[in-house]
Order: structure tokens, then C-alpha cells, then sequence
């Protein structure tokens, strides 16, 4: 490191799991690997429309075979030019079954990957996937020589991408270092070093940033809000995220939410409005469907539910339940526990008594996602499908046989069907607002909030976050 | 010397099969890695074919005799999360928990030994009437508060020294006082016994009454007697690396064989979770036949009384 | 580690000291039992003793520090957490975890480690060996993954504490036990007393368990300080007693993610297990010195 080179650390929650972009599906991987490598599109900052990015045109010649041409002055950091070979490459390996690619759902409807010249390529998919072109914002392109000259667990411990930031180290478990590419095709990154550090300790990460030892904060809560703002060395940036909280019942099981009028009772009886604005010091905003307003075939006009005890109460009566209805809340230490209590008193003032029952997280996935539908009654959840689209985030929630869905209803099912086997944006968008009606009106789930994503940072740090939460390090800045 | 040693090395063997074997098969049942590993939103077929092609829905049996095959040749597997092999992955943090082992029961003997020393000699004095209460506190503190109070005040209010990451020797400083924190007071309260039994021996009056000074003799002969019960002390640290130092590891981030341990159970991460009991379990069975060897050459009438069994 | 050595404690050569033999304990002793007889009670007369419900949240009076006053007007001695409960009730009714756990998981691997050890000093041979190279196997398992595991498979909570406590603490029980048997004076008892005719079991019943128990209470009356740090430990790590019951493991978890917000969150629970450990302690070194001093 010369000296007048700046350099940034950053905390996250977690370590990076490997560095290679295809094996693994770990957003404290992403987070490094991010920089590494350059992904195929790329999202507006501030529109999040899909841009040029790597590929720079693309054109559904038909629904299911599309054309994209590639920039011609990418390079790896070793040298070596970026062609289409290797962006056929990096689809290939994900593809590869062998390979075992965690990624491999996000792109199982292409069929076939093929570089027709040094910069086209055609990528020919089974069935028309209008979220294509979202799953590719997420591809990031390894060098075909590299990995093949390579194995794998040199390619995971030595990754070599065309990013704007080159690896330098990795001390698993505690921190890896990159260091910026001057020839970097979009121009030299202003921050020269940055260290990402492995901090599971909100308190820990709080007290580096006050300390000076961090200029980056990752998973801040509203709690650490005051703590932030007292100090004039510190800022805090807080970004809308496409991240979904939401509470989904179980409406095929034997409990009492079977009943559609017992859940809707529930979706009026918590208020969800006062719970961003006491346990989350107002950092996140009010939705009335899974979606936010910038995923595609997010409908304005879905009503969502009002808090409402006069009309909870009503409703449980009408279900049989005026007496009073006990539920089994289930859930894991990984999501925050001050909302799933929050929630219990909630649903308390409305007669009702919640149970709340914790797995850790790999129990707690087989529970909820066994056939048998056996794993209580409610459960809390963030949903981000990393597409900005309806197709992956209600599709997997709410559709009949899908491991997350406990509810099923066959004009749902048509709807999603149907919007994803076109590629018709109109079309879709009809699908979705039917899909969502219906949703609207059998409340398998409670939407709560759009997630705000908190960060804590030094003052000279420039950045704004990003919805898809990307941490983009040659796009801060840090100085006076 | 010789039967003993082959006696327990088979015993070490034995020990490390069971093991390995018990580990094997809690860890099968405790649940589904894959599951964990993918998107949200990932179907089940291919959830499934993930597990095939990691060779997880062959009946128990089969991985069980591949699992000991690979044993054999030294290999423990790969890495579900980490995409790596799972031995090196464990003996490339091993050094870290040692480290952090190594300071912390140094602090212990550093600290401990003199202050027990010092309060036993002034039995009744106001250093010892002060020191065996904090010493007694000391033992009761859980280590899990004790560290999170030194995150609070030393970290987080004051600035004073990092509470997280490795590399530096401030880095250091946190885990090993919270790690030490009960060997401390144990080895202080320890020794403190054993200078007060010294303090009774005829030998001392005689001494006393020759002139030599009596604490000088006292210690020499403490030293001597309290290396035995020192080395018991070690020997439980060194259980310590699966056990005290997980929780110690975790709360400071030490990238240590400990807190890995942890982030592989979590992660259902069969291999790795594998590869750290098998580790940590030959280190202790190690541990504890280098300490019965040490017990013999000390006291030798342990030897004389023929292999403890 | 030889049982030789384990059973010759922390002694040096030259045995135990001489004691004058008094009545009852010394002042250590006592008020180690004074310090448990408070917690026990606070404890068993929770619903008397705590100010407010430790389960009532008031989201408009969360992070309140020590002795501030609510919006409602009452007083929070010891502060509120994340969700407006009362720190000071939350503290007393998480004794009930503590005192519980402690005291089964005292109990059940007690009664299962007295009943191997014996059972395998008394038949010596083969059984003998068999079993304390069990003992050493189940020694070796690092006990979180035990937890994690019985968790994973049976779900967590209070009981399954108490479970994987018992299955992992027993052999501490068990080496003492059969080292008891083997010794001397025991021996002499039960060779005269099957030469006079008795069954096995009820030599081992009216001989040898005489003179093993003491010991075993000693031990017994050492883990239960190290039962309550472990049952705070498992439900510091989520695995144990389940929110929003209360428990001084789980409120030190709460406490951790509050460390820069609300200090006294970490600080009180953990006060709390160290007071109580310290009376736990001081009355099991003073039942050691009383019954039987070589128990290390």
C-alpha cells in the first residue's frame, strides 16, 4: 500500500463462503466476489431498469431464443480478453448437474448456451422465461481458460475475474483484501483497497465504525439508529430493498386457519403500520402485497388490510372462534424475534393466544416444507427473489406442490401460470393483477413491510445503497 | 512402558472410531444441508438432484462404509459450504484456537500462580482477604458474560482494544482474558490451597526456626507439589479447545477450529462437522496420554503402582 | 485421564489435612446455602415477587434504562428490553429455568452415572473396562454437538436441556462411583457379604452405596453451579429454553444484540447466574471438605 491510497474496510455479518460465483448461493460471498467478477447486465441505480452492462444489446428473436452481443474491451486480470466463449462458459458450468450449482433454479429453463462469434451469443430457453434477462443481472462471468486450467478449490481460493477490484488475500473466517484495477473498462475505482471483515456482532460492528476501524457497516438495526446519529463522524444510509416481511398461514394444515375468514381475521388484527413505526424507528414502508412497487407485475390497486380489531374480532366469530383461537407460531432464531413477540402481543389484544415455537434454521426449513403441512400455523419471512419480478416471488409462495406454498387454489395457479409462459410485459401484468386478487381475497399471507436496508458509515464515505443491495465498492467514494 | 503405551494407543483408535462413528450418525439425522445452500424459491426436484449428486439420499450403510474408506485414507470429505476439503479446512484454523488456547491458559498460569502464591503466604492478610472473594466470584463468572462485559466496556464504551478478527496482537487481548477468566481463578485458588497445606509441614517450623525464611522454602516446595494439579488444569484447557473456546471464539469472531464447529452445525455441513470432532477428539486423546505419561515421570509411585487402566 | 489421578484430587502427598469436626458447615458453606435458599425462593414465589407480568410487552416503554419511569407510571428497577418487558421480573421468573434445569440435569445424570459406576466397579473385569472406555468416548463428544443434535431431532426447550445435560454429565458421576467401588474398604464389605450369601444386588444396595454415596453428593453438589452455566450457555445459543419465557441464557442472547443500546440487558442476567453459581460453589466446596476431601 502507498502512502495517499485509500483504502476501506468493511463489515459484514458473515464470512464468504467461496469466491467461486457459480458454487454457491451466500450473500457474504456476493458481497466480495461482487467486485471480482462483472456481471452480464446490470440494474440503474436509481431506476433499477435492467441496462447494458458486459452485454451491451440483446432481442427475443422468438420467445424462447434470445441474441445478446458483448462489449470487446473487457479484460481479465490476467490479460486475457472477455469473449462470448466465456460467458458461455460460466452459464455452461451452472447448468452442469455435475457441478452442483446452488444457482442452477434461477437458470434451469435455458436450454441451451451458445457463443455464435468472439462477441454473440444465443441462449435458447425451454419454455418462454420472461425473468431471464433478471437472472443474468446476477450472472457473473469467469475466464473459460482460467477455471478449465484450474480446479476447484484453486478456483475458489484464487478467483480471477475482470472487475474492478483484483483478489489480493483471504484469511478464512476473518477477512479477505482486493486491491482496485487501474484499466478497469469503466473507469479506475476511486478507493484503492478495501478489506471486507468477517463481524457477526452488531455491537462489535458499531464500535468499529466509531472507533474508526470500519468506514462500512453492514446489517445495522433500528436500535443502532440513535447510536449512529449521535456521532458527527458517522452517517447512516438506508436503502430501500426489494426484500418483502411477510406472515403466511397454513391453509392446507389441520389448524383452525384452514378457515379463509379465521386468517383474514388474523391479517386485520396485527398492525403492521405500528410496528415499522415502534420496532423499526419507521425504517421500512407499509405494503399491501408481496410486492414492492418497483417488482414487475406489482398491481397499485390491491387494497391489502387495514388494522382492524372491531373487524378481526367480527371475523372470528363468524369462523367460530369467538371464544378465543390459539395458534402455533413457527419460527427460528434467524428472523428477528422482537417482531415475531411483537406480533404474539399483537394477536393477543384480539383474543387470540399465540405459541410460539423456534427451530434452528435447517429444522425449521423441514418443518415448513414437508408435504404433510404439519408445521403450525403462522410463520414470519423475508422474501427476495434477487429478480425484481412477480414470477419469483408469489409463484414459489402461494402455487400448488411448490415446498414454500401452504395454500393452493387453482385460478391462482392459472394466473402465474400463465404469466410466466409469455413474454408479453402486457399480458404478464394481467396475469399478475388476477393472481394477486385472488391472493387479496384468501389471505394466505399477511404482507407487512418493505424492508429498509441500514447501513452505517463514515461520513467521507460516498455511496448511496442500492435495491438489489449490491455492495458495488468501485462505485463509493471516499474522501472530504 | 511399552505395554502401556500400545494398551493405549489401541484405546486412542478405539476411541476415535466410536467417535467418529456416533458423530457420523447424529449429524444424518439432524437434517438436509442442501436445503440451506439454495435460493428461496428452488423447487424440489432440484433440491433432490443436488443431494444425489452430493451421494446424501444413498442408504446410511453405503455412506457410512465410504465415509470410512475415505477416513482410512485420510480424507474426510468436502465441504458442502466451503467447496473445500474438509480436513485441511479444520487443520488450517487449528492453529488459531492453539493460539488462543496457548495465550489464554499462559495468562491463566501468569497471573494465577503468583496471585494464589502471594494470597496462601499472607493467609489471613488483607491481600488475601481480598483476593479469595474476587478469586471466587472469578469462578463463577460464565465465560459468555464475561466476554460480552469486555465487548461492552473495553470495546464498545471506550475503544480500547478491537472485539473481533485476529492478526494483531490486540486482537488477542479480549478472547484470551475471557477464555482464561476461570483457569485463572482456578489455578489462583489452587495454589493458594497448596501453599497453606506447605505452610503446615514440620519442615517449615524446622526452617522457621533455623532461620531460613519460610516463604522461600514454601514456594519452592508449592512449585514442586502443585505441578502435578497445573498439569490437570492443562489438560482440561486443552478439552477447552472443543469446548470453552466455541463460545469464546464465536462472540469475538476468532477464526478458530471452535467457532467454525459452530457455523458447520448450523449449516448442517456433515463433513466439516465430521473433520472437527475427529480433530478435536484426537488432540484430547493426545492430550491425555502425553499427561498420563507426564503423571508417571512426576509421581513416580503412580508408576510404580503399575498403568492406571 | 487415570482414574488414580482424578480421584487424588488437588491434594499433595501427605493426604488431606486434619479438619476439627464441627457440627453443620463452615461460614462459606452456609452462606452458599443462604445464597441458594434466596434464588430458590424468588424463584418458587415469582408471581408474589415480580413487580409486573414478565411476558406483558409495552412497545412505547422498550429500552428504558435502569429506574426510569414508564408511560403508565410504574418504576423499572432493572430496566426494560426490546419489547417493554420488565427486566426485573423477566430476571426472577428465569430463575425458575435455571433452578430447574440444574436440578434435574443434577439428578437424572447423578442417578444414571452412581448406577453405571458402581454396576461396573462392582463386576470389575471386562464390564469394568468396557464401560469406562465408554466413559471416555462420551467425554470426547464435544457437548454442543450433542445439543445441537437432540435439538435438531426432538425440538428445543426446558426438557430436552435436561436431556442432553443428563446424557453428557453423567460420566463424571461414573468415575467416581467405580473408583469408590474398587477401593479398599468397600471391597472387604462385599467379599464378606456374598460369603455370607447375598445377591449381588442387594450387596451393592446395602454395602456399597453407603460409601459410594457420599462422594457422589459432592459431585453432585459441584455440577450444579456448571449445570446452571450450561443451561444459560444452550439457551444463550438459542437451543434451550424458549422465548419469550424467560431464562438468564436467553436475556443474556437479548442482551448481546443489544450491548451499545441498552447495557444493563447483558449486564443483570448474567450478575444474576454469577451469584447464584458463586452460592452453588461455596456450597459444594464446603460439602467436599465436609464429606469427602480427595473429590476433585
Amino acid at each position: 500500500m502507498t502512502t495517499g491510497a485509500t483504502a476501506l474496510t468493511v463489515d459484514l455479518q458473515g464470512d464468504p463462503a467461496t469466491l467461486d460465483p457459480g458454487r454457491q448461493y451466500d450473500t457474504n460471498s456476493y458481497d466480495v466476489y461482487r467486485n471480482i467478477y462483472d456481471n452480464l447486465l446490470h440494474r440503474n441505480p436509481q431506476t433499477s431498469a435492467i441496462e447494458a452492462y458486459v452485454a451491451t444489446a440483446w432481442k427475443a428473436v422468438t420467445p424462447t431464443e434470445w441474441h445478446f452481443t458483448i462489449r470487446h474491451d473487457v479484460r481479465f486480470h490476467d490479460g486475457t480478453p472477455l469473449v462470448a466463449a466465456d460467458v458461455e462458459a460460466s452459464l455452461a458450468r451452472i447448468l452442469d448437474r455435475q457441478f452442483n450449482s446452488p444457482q442452477y433454479a434461477n437458470f434451469s429453463a435455458i436450454a441451451s448456451v451458445k457463443a455464435t462469434g468472439p462477441d454473440t451469443l444465443t441462449i435458447i430457453t425451454s419454455r418462454p422465461y420472461p425473468v431471464l434477462l433478471a437472472q443474468l443481472v446476477n450472472l457473473s462471468i469467469v475466464s473459460k481458460a482460467y477455471v478449465q486450467a484450474h480446479d476447484q478449490p484453486y478456483a475458489n481460493t484464487h478467483p480471477m475475474g475482470s472487475g474492478p477490484y483484483r483478489f489480493a488475500a483471504w484469511l478464512r473466517g476473518d477477512h479477505v483484501t482486493l486491491r482496485a484495477v487501474p484499466a478497469y473498462w469503466r473507469g479506475r475505482p476511486q478507493i484503492d483497497e478495501v478489506t471486507f471483515r468477517t463481524v457477526p456482532e452488531t455491537a462489535t460492528r458499531v464500535a468499529d465504525l466509531q472507533s474508526g476501524r470500519a468506514q462500512l457497516a453492514l446489517g445495522l438495526t433500528s436500535d443502532d439508529v440513535k447510536t449512529i446519529k449521535r456521532d458527527p463522524k458517522l452517517q447512516l444510509l438506508g436503502g430501500a430493498t426489494e426484500r418483502v416481511a411477510y406472515l403466511a398461514f397454513n391453509a392446507l394444515g389441520p389448524g383452525p386457519l384452514r378457515d379463509g375468514r379465521a386468517r383474514a381475521a388474523i391479517a386485520h388484527a396485527v398492525d403492521a403500520p405500528s410496528l415499522i413505526q415502534i420496532l423499526l424507528a419507521g425504517y421500512a414502508r407499509s405494503v399491501t402485497e408481496l410486492l414492492t412497487s418497483r417488482h414487475f407485475g406489482h398491481d397499485p390497486k390491491i387494497p391489502g388490510y387495514p388494522h382492524d380489531l372491531a373487524k378481526a374480532n367480527q371475523l372470528l366469530a363468524e369462523s367460530g372462534h369467538a371464544s378465543g383461537l390459539t395458534l402455533v407460531f413457527t419460527t427460528s432464531p434467524t428472523y428477528d424475534q422482537r417482531i415475531i413477540q411483537a406480533i404474539q402481543g399483537q394477536l393477543e389484544q384480539a383474543g387470540v393466544t399465540v405459541r410460539i415455537q423456534s427451530y434452528d434454521f435447517g429444522t425449521y426449513l423441514q418443518k415448513i416444507q414437508s408435504p404433510q403441512h404439519d408445521w403450525g400455523d403462522l410463520r414470519y419471512g423475508q422474501w427476495s427473489c434477487s429478480c425484481l419480478d412477480a414470477d419469483g416471488v408469489i409463484y414459489p409462495l402461494f402455487h400448488t406442490g411448490s415446498i414454500w406454498s401452504s395454500y393452493s387454489d387453482p385460478a391462482f395457479d392459472k394466473a402465474v401460470d400463465d404469466g410466466r409462459s409469455t413474454l408479453d410485459a402486457a399480458a404478464r401484468r394481467a396475469a399478475y393483477s388476477i393472481a394477486l386478487n385472488v391472493l387479496q381475497r384468501d389471505v394466505p399471507a399477511v404482507p407487512l413491510w418493505e424492508v429498509v436496508a441500514l447501513y452505517g458509515a463514515d461520513r467521507n464515505l460516498h455511496w448511496h445503497p442500492t435495491v438489489d443491495e449490491q455492495l458495488f465498492v468501485a462505485d463509493m467514494a471516499l474522501g472530504q | 512402558m511399552g505395554r502401556f503405551m500400545a494398551g493405549r494407543v489401541l484405546q486412542a483408535v478405539l476411541v476415535l472410531w466410536a467417535v467418529s462413528t456416533i458423530v457420523f450418525v447424529i449429524v444424518r439425522l439432524s437434517g438436509d444441508p442442501v436445503a440451506l445452500m439454495v435460493p428461496q424459491g428452488t423447487p424440489a426436484d432440484v433440491i433432490a438432484q443436488m443431494r444425489h449428486t452430493l451421494g446424501l439420499d444413498l442408504p446410511l450403510q453405503v455412506q457410512y462404509l465410504r465415509f470410512l474408506a475415505g477416513l482410512a485414507r485420510g480424507d474426510l470429505g468436502t465441504s458442502y459450504v466451503q467447496d473445500a476439503p474438509a480436513l485441511p479446512l479444520v487443520l488450517q484454523r487449528l492453529p488459531y484456537t492453539i493460539e488462543l488456547t496457548v495465550a489464554a491458559f499462559g495468562l491463566a498460569l501468569a497471573v494465577g500462580l503468583p496471585l494464589g502464591v502471594a494470597a496462601g503466604t499472607r493467609r489471613g492478610g488483607a491481600f488475601d482477604r481480598l483476593a479469595l472473594p474476587l478469586i471466587l466470584i472469578g469462578q463463577a463468572m460464565p465465560s459468555f458474560w464475561t466476554g460480552l462485559l469486555l465487548i461492552l466496556i473495553v470495546s464498545v464504551r471506550w475503544h480500547l482494544l478491537p472485539s473481533s478478527g485476529s492478526g494483531t496482537p490486540q486482537t488477542l487481548v479480549l478472547p484470551s482474558i475471557t477464555l482464561a477468566w476461570l483457569s485463572l481463578a482456578t489455578i489462583a485458588r489452587m495454589s493458594r490451597s497448596a501453599v497453606l497445606e506447605e505452610a503446615r509441614r514440620d519442615y517449615v517450623r524446622t526452617a522457621h526456626a533455623k532461620g531460613v525464611p519460610p516463604r522461600r522454602v514454601v514456594v519452592a516446595h508449592v512449585l514442586r507439589n502443585a505441578a502435578i494439579p497445573i498439569l490437570t488444569i492443562a489438560a482440561l484447557d486443552v478439552a477447552n479447545l472443543l469446548g470453552g473456546a466455541v463460545i469464546t471464539e464465536t462472540i469475538f469472531a476468532w477464526p478458530g477450529m471452535g467457532r467454525l464447529a459452530v457455523e458447520a452445525i448450523q449449516a448442517r455441513d456433515y463433513t466439516v462437522v465430521q473433520a472437527v470432532v475427529i480433530v478435536g477428539t484426537a488432540i484430547f486423546v493426545l492430550t491425555t496420554l502425553v499427561t498420563d505419561v507426564l503423571y508417571g515421570l512426576l509421581d513416580p509411585r503412580i508408576a510404580l503402582a503399575g498403568a492406571p487402566s | 485421564m487415570p482414574a488414580a489421578s482424578a480421584a487424588r484430587g488437588a491434594f499433595p502427598p501427605g493426604g488431606a489435612p486434619a479438619r476439627r469436626r464441627r457440627r453443620g458447615l463452615p461460614l462459606a458453606g452456609n452462606a452458599g446455602i443462604g445464597i441458594l435458599v434466596i434464588v430458590a425462593l424468588a424463584a418458587l414465589a415469582a408471581p408474589n415477587v415480580a413487580p409486573r407480568n414478565p411476558l406483558a410487552q409495552t412497545l412505547a416503554d422498550r429500552l428504558m434504562s435502569p429506574g426510569t419511569r414508564g408511560t403508565h407510571g410504574e418504576v423499572f428497577w432493572l430496566g426494560t428490553d426490546g419489547l417493554g418487558r420488565d427486566a426485573l421480573s423477566r430476571l426472577i421468573y428465569g430463575a425458575r429455568a435455571s433452578l430447574a434445569v440444574a436440578s434435574l440435569a443434577v439428578a437424572c445424570s447423578g442417578v444414571l452415572g452412581l448406577f453405571l459406576g458402581l454396576t461396573a466397579g462392582y463386576y470389575r473385569g471386562w464390564v469394568g473396562a468396557v464401560l469406562m472406555r465408554f466413559v471416555d468416548i462420551v467425554l470426547s463428544i464435544p457437548f454442543l454437538l450433542i445439543a445441537i443434535a437432540v435439538v435438531a431431532a426432538l425440538g428445543p426447550g426446558l426438557e430436552h436441556t435436561v436431556l442432553v445435560l443428563g446424557l453428557t454429565r453423567w460420566p463424571r458421576y461414573a468415575r467416581v462411583a467405580f473408583a469408590q467401588t474398587l477401593a479398599g474398604r468397600s471391597r472387604e464389605f462385599v467379599e464378606a457379604a456374598r460369603a455370607l450369601g447375598g445377591t449381588d444386588v442387594r450387596v451393592m444396595l446395602r454395602h456399597v452405596l453407603p460409601e459410594v454415596l457420599p462422594s457422589i453428593v459432592v459431585v453432585g453438589t459441584l455440577e450444579i453451579g456448571l449445570m446452571i452455566v450450561y443451561e444459560a450457555a444452550l439457551s444463550f445459543l438459542g437451543l434451550g429454553v424458549q422465548p419469550p419465557t424467560p431464562s438468564w441464557g436467553n436475556m443474556l442472547a437479548d442482551g448481546r444484540a443489544y450491548l451499545a443500546t441498552g447495557w444493563w440487558l447483558a449486564t443483570f442476567p448474567g450478575l444474576a447466574i454469577m451469584v447464584t453459581v458463586l452460592g452453588a460453589n461455596l456450597l459444594g466446596d464446603a460439602v467436599r471438605d465436609r464429606l469427602d476431601p480427595r473429590v476433585r
